[in-house]
């Protein structure tokens, strides 16, 4: 049996749009809430949170600047700012998953828009996302680097990775329900970008016949287009042509996973 | 106002679930076989502004399905719903209390759930804990409150939402003499002040009480729609 669009009525919709305006605010209260419960409602858990970035930044650092050499200039704030942007793809896309999974109980009891669940899980990660920056700059500060005016691109890249990641995991979560496995699957998938993608090496070493391939994934640029913004050196990911590529694949993915996740949290209250 | 015309609501029950790309794999030679069970068929209903509307029927009737798909936490397969007003959902307590966090915090989150704006919590704020007794405890973890005191913290917060219409199940269900007698006063009010409300109870006292109309469910289908005397009559001597 197929499915009318929308079997309520358009004055039903809007009456339960317009009673219920407080759906911003429904999101923020519920991304506060996760913030909370995951750093245990104090600042000492965001504190213990933040090892785990940092040591996967301290193993590789030692791992690749005292064995393996790498002609990076400031190879620490290169390899930290790549591991934070990545860190903030993965932990959304999978954290929203997780999320929808814990909140199925009020998905059966209570309506409100089902995006708000994922959107409320990226403003949480965007938070630590924003902490982490500020940790990256007590690195800058303390290292050679210089501040310069193109810094101010880095707000453009994260507006942008926003947009790409939450696509991404409203994309991931129409499917959860029905495939629980894509957790799994995903989490792999994270795993394989994080070397596909440079974060560790540098792109030089990287032969010239591979870095079409690379900078495929739109991630890769915003991650190569922050580093140049923020530490230099080069300039060829700032340009007009790389914003253009990165929003033109994160506007796609992100209405087909808007599209997708609108079709699928229909029957999310009976299938989680 | 909410009216309700064909209603269908089909369950798909699989035989052998499968949630898992792995599991679809490996049965992809099996047909995937399931029972389908009409849980709403052919509803039509129209509840007036200021109704009380009780809902009966044995266990698995339907009742609860038709309170979802008012509240559109299901959609129906086929017909339509509509509805005016803003419905607060009173389909169970305390859902999506976060037992890690405080009674403030869960006072503001489960509010926000039900639909209410940051000024309506905190105008209502005081009133929720005086309600619910929990003065002392409004800094501590929910799951160090006692059971008795979760309920009576989403009970307050619930009826603190200033919908029109209500969706009651069953809640008068769990807690003491004194919380049911609690939860009759405040449906009481809520009668007086012409709100819509949805009750669906096992407790037939309180349907007679209450209801000025009942609504007997049978199999998905409407068995009789009449006043509370005649509808329970029925009910009583199947």
């Amino acid at each position: 049996m197929t499915r009318s669009a929308s079997p309520y009525t358009e004055s039903c919709k809007k009456e339960i749009l317009s009673g219920r305006k407080n759906y911003l605010f429904l999101t923020l209260v519920m991304a506060i809430t996760d913030f909370k419960i995951k750093y245990d409602n104090s600042i000492l858990g965001y504190l213990w949170s933040l090892l785990k970035p940092l040591l996967m930044f301290g193993t590789l650092y030692l791992v690749f600047s005292v064995f393996v050499r790498w002609e990076v200039e400031n190879y620490r704030l290169y390899l930290l700012l790549g591991i934070i942007l990545w860190n903030f793809l993965s932990e959304v896309t999978l954290n929203s998953m997780v999320l929808l999974e814990g909140k199925a109980s009020i998905l059966k009891k209570i309506y409100f828009p089902r995006w708000i669940i994922v959107i409320a899980s990226s403003l949480t990660s965007l938070l630590t996302l924003l902490l982490n920056i500020c940790v990256f700059f007590i690195f800058f500060i303390f290292s050679s680097a210089r501040f310069q005016t193109s810094a101010l691109f880095l707000i453009i890249y994260l507006a942008e990775l926003y947009i790409l990641v939450v696509g991404l995991a409203l994309l991931l979560c129409s499917l959860y329900p029905k495939f629980r496995d894509i957790h799994h699957i995903w989490e792999v998938f994270v795993q394989l970008g994080f070397w596909a993608t440079p974060i560790v090496y540098p792109i030089s070493i990287v032969p010239a016949k591979y870095h079409t391939l690379i900078f495929l994934n739109p991630a890769a640029r915003i991650i190569q287009g922050c580093r140049q913004a923020l530490i230099g050196p080069g300039k060829e990911f700032l340009g007009l042509t790389n914003h253009i590529i990165i929003l033109a694949v994160a506007v796609c993915l992100f209405a087909v996973g808007w599209a997708m996740f609108s079709k699928m949290s229909r029957s999310f209250a009976e299938e989680l | 106002m909410i009216v309700l015309e064909d209603v269908n609501k089909i369950f798909r029950l699989p035989h052998d679930r499968r949630y898992t790309l792995r599991q679809r794999f490996v049965s992809l030679t099996k047909k995937n076989t399931y029972e389908e069970l009409y849980a709403l068929r052919n509803i039509n209903l129209k509840v007036n502004d200021g109704d009380f509307l009780g809902i009966i029927g044995k266990n698995g009737a339907g009742k609860s399905t038709l309170l979802k798909i008012i509240a559109r936490v299901f959609e129906p397969n086929s017909g339509t719903v509509s509805v005016n007003g803003n419905i607060a959902p009173f389909l169970e307590l305390g859902v999506g209390f976060q037992w890690e966090l405080t009674v403030k915090d869960n006072t503001f989150f489960y509010g926000a759930l039900l639909g209410m704006s940051q000024r309506e919590i905190e105008q209502k704020y005081d009133w929720i804990i005086d309600f619910s007794g929990l003065e002392r405890f409004v800094d501590a973890k929910l799951k160090n409150l006692s059971s008795g005191m979760q309920v009576r913290l989403g009970f307050s917060i619930t009826v603190s939402v200033e919908s029109p219409i209500l969706l009651v199940d069953e809640v008068l269900a769990v807690g003491d003499i004194d919380f049911q007698q609690k939860c009759y006063n405040t449906f009481e009010s809520f009668k007086k002040d012409g709100r819509t409300i949805l009750f669906v109870s096992h407790d037939l006292g309180a349907i007679e009480r209450f209801c000025d109309r009942v609504v007997l469910l049978e199999n998905g289908q409407t068995k009789m729609e009449g006043s509370a005397t005649d509808v329970l009559a029925l009910y009583k001597s199947q």
